[in-house]
């Protein structure tokens, strides 16, 4: 399992390097979907089935093909490399030092690690039976319409003003071109 | 064209590392890994062979429909003719455009094969046989204390539909990025009716699934079979099984529907460009994606292993499973051959106007009935 691991960690690595060093927006695009098609992979080891097939079908499989749609129609054409000294690269380092500070001081909150490498945790409102299955369907479907029935409805409605918005955009193109 | 095969290869190779992942939660991981090897190995054999046969059942089947004999020079009745057409393909000039994607036109025909190929992991054809151990698999249960739980499928996934549907929306990325790494306008065009297409007839095959889906109360695809013990979903899903074996006609992109190919118009769409081996990758890939269409409609609505009549054994399950399969096929050939293809608006009509309604009353009917049954 460590093994796996390491070669879907790699690859994710790797996807995600090469997001920003493709010399081509086509490349930087599918190298972002091997470093999606990798964290399913992660998903899958750490049992959260369902997680992992919704990544791929939402992200990998929609997402992104409108990504890949508009960058190959369009053709952006080769960028030009990054200069080091640009501004936009010492934005981006910051950016990434500062959310490698946040992860890892959320990873270890309320978590003590002992000289032996253990974890050690305080046991949150979910019960040890419940966390064992935690990336099964049933269990996410039941918490989704009780405890989190609300954010639920809420992301909806986002979904929905985005929708609306799709709409009006595209009939207040209709109309433009008709006239 | 050696790099073609060897990225299939691979890709293909990855089978077993997925099913590995999916069965890892028993403690034996080597003997798992082993089972797994042997499982993948056995599928892609079983699968290339069908995909190669299923060439000649479809010039046969056509034929016959034509009122001619069809291939019968190759070997006795025309049976070697597939190995003869893979040579054929395989020593065939790979000729290739200029101005092309060097990379992504040899990626994007292996992208078809395998995607075809991964598809195929999650879908049981026997139920789970317990190996040594006290008390067979029980019909729900699917556990074995003490023995070894063999599972027919190569990844026991308890989102093993969902798993399908992702690998499937994947697929799109190989005829969209093979026909534009073609730089050539056919190719383009192609792919980009196949992909408007293929996403739309996903929302509808998407749609129609949930059915059975809601009358067995999982995702798990052994546990869908399980629920037809008494009654196949056919019987309780018509519609749905009308609108699966519809959009799953689409989603192969096979005549009525196979609008990104359309010869009359497009050359041959999203694998003008592709010759040799590169076509061949397509070819067998689409086959294949015809073996896996009727076998998760087997499988959702025909009730998958199970005999056809109760008096037949139940312990001939493969059998019983390929026989359906079998059947589909020769429906989705028969429509081939019968109905001419749609025009473009209509086919975009059909999906969205008439599928995708339909599926969703499908849906709500069902989850009535289920939450008062």
């Amino acid at each position: 399992m460590t093994a796996i691991f390491g070669v879907a960690a790699g690859i994710a690595f790797l996807g995600a390097l090469g997001v920003v060093v493709a010399r081509r927006t086509l490349y930087s695009a599918l190298a972002l979907i091997v470093n999606m098609l990798a964290l399913a992979v992660l998903f899958l080891l750490l049992d959260a089935q369902f997680l992992a097939a919704v990544q791929v079908i939402v992200y990998t499989g929609a997402v992104m093909v409108l990504f890949v749609f508009i960058i190959a129609l369009l053709s952006p054409g080769a960028q030009e490399r990054l200069n080091p000294l640009e501004l936009r690269l010492i934005v981006g380092v910051c950016a990434a030092l500062l959310f490698t500070v946040v992860v890892v001081r959320l990873t270890l909150n309320g978590i003590t690690v002992t000289p032996s490498g253990h974890f050690h945790g305080t046991i949150g409102p979910f019960a040890p039976s419940l966390v064992d299955r935690h990336g099964q369907v049933e269990v996410l479907g039941e918490q989704l319409f009780t405890t989190f029935l609300l954010p639920f409805e809420v992301t909806s409605l986002l979904l929905l003003v985005a929708a609306v918005g799709a709409v009006h955009l595209a009939r207040g193109h209709g109309r433009r071109a008709s006239q | 064209m050696i790099a073609v095969v060897g990225w299939g290869a691979v890709v293909g190779g990855l089978q077993p590392l997925v099913a590995a992942i999916g069965s890892a939660g028993g403690v034996n991981v080597p003997l798992t890994f082993l089972i797994a090897l042997v499982k993948g190995v056995l599928i892609l054999f079983v699968l290339l062979t069908t995909a190669a046969y299923l060439v000649l059942a479809e010039r046969k089947v056509s034929a016959r429909i034509q009122l001619r004999l069809g291939p019968n020079r190759v070997g006795p009745a025309g049976l070697l003719q597939p190995a003869a057409d893979a040579v054929k393909l395989i020593f065939k000039e790979a000729s290739a455009p200029e101005g092309r994607d060097r990379f992504l036109f040899e990626l994007a025909p292996a992208l078809a094969a395998a995607m075809a190929l991964f598809a195929f992991a999650t879908i049981p054809i026997n139920q789970t046989i317990c190996i040594g151990g006290h008390g067979g698999a029980g019909p729900l249960s699917q556990t074995c204390p003490g023995g070894l739980a063999l599972h027919w499928d190569l990844a026991h996934l308890n989102i093993g539909l969902l798993f399908i549907l992702a690998i499937t929306s994947v697929g799109v990325y190989s005829i969209f990025l093979g026909g534009w790494a073609s730089n050539s306008k056919y190719a383009l065009l192609g792919a980009l009716r196949s992909s408007a297409q293929l996403i739309s007839y996903e929302m509808a095959v998407s749609f129609a699934v949930i059915g059975p889906v809601l009358l067995a109360g999982s995702l798990d695809l052994e546990k869908v079979v399980h629920a037809q013990h008494s009654l196949w979903f056919v019987f309780l899903q018509p519609l749905a099984f009308l609108l699966y074996l519809t959009a799953g006609l689409a989603e192969t992109n096979r005549l009525p529907f196979d609008l990104p190919e359309a010869e009359g118009e497009l050359g041959a769409g999203y694998h003008t460009e592709m010759a040799g081996m590169r076509f061949g990758m397509y070819f067998v890939g689409e086959y294949i994606n015809m073996v896996t269409v009727a076998a998760i409609a087997t499988t959702l609505f025909l009730g998958g292993w199970m005999a056809p009549v109760f008096f037949l054994p139940n312990w001939l399950g493969p059998i019983w499973f390929f026989a359906k399969v079998g059947l589909l096929i020769f429906i989705m050939l028969w429509v081939r051959w019968t109905y001419p293809r749609l025009r473009y608006d209509r086919l975009m009509q059909l999906g969205w106007k008439v599928l995708l309604p339909l599926g969703l009353a499908n849906i709500a009917v069902t989850a009535v009935f289920v939450a008062l049954r």
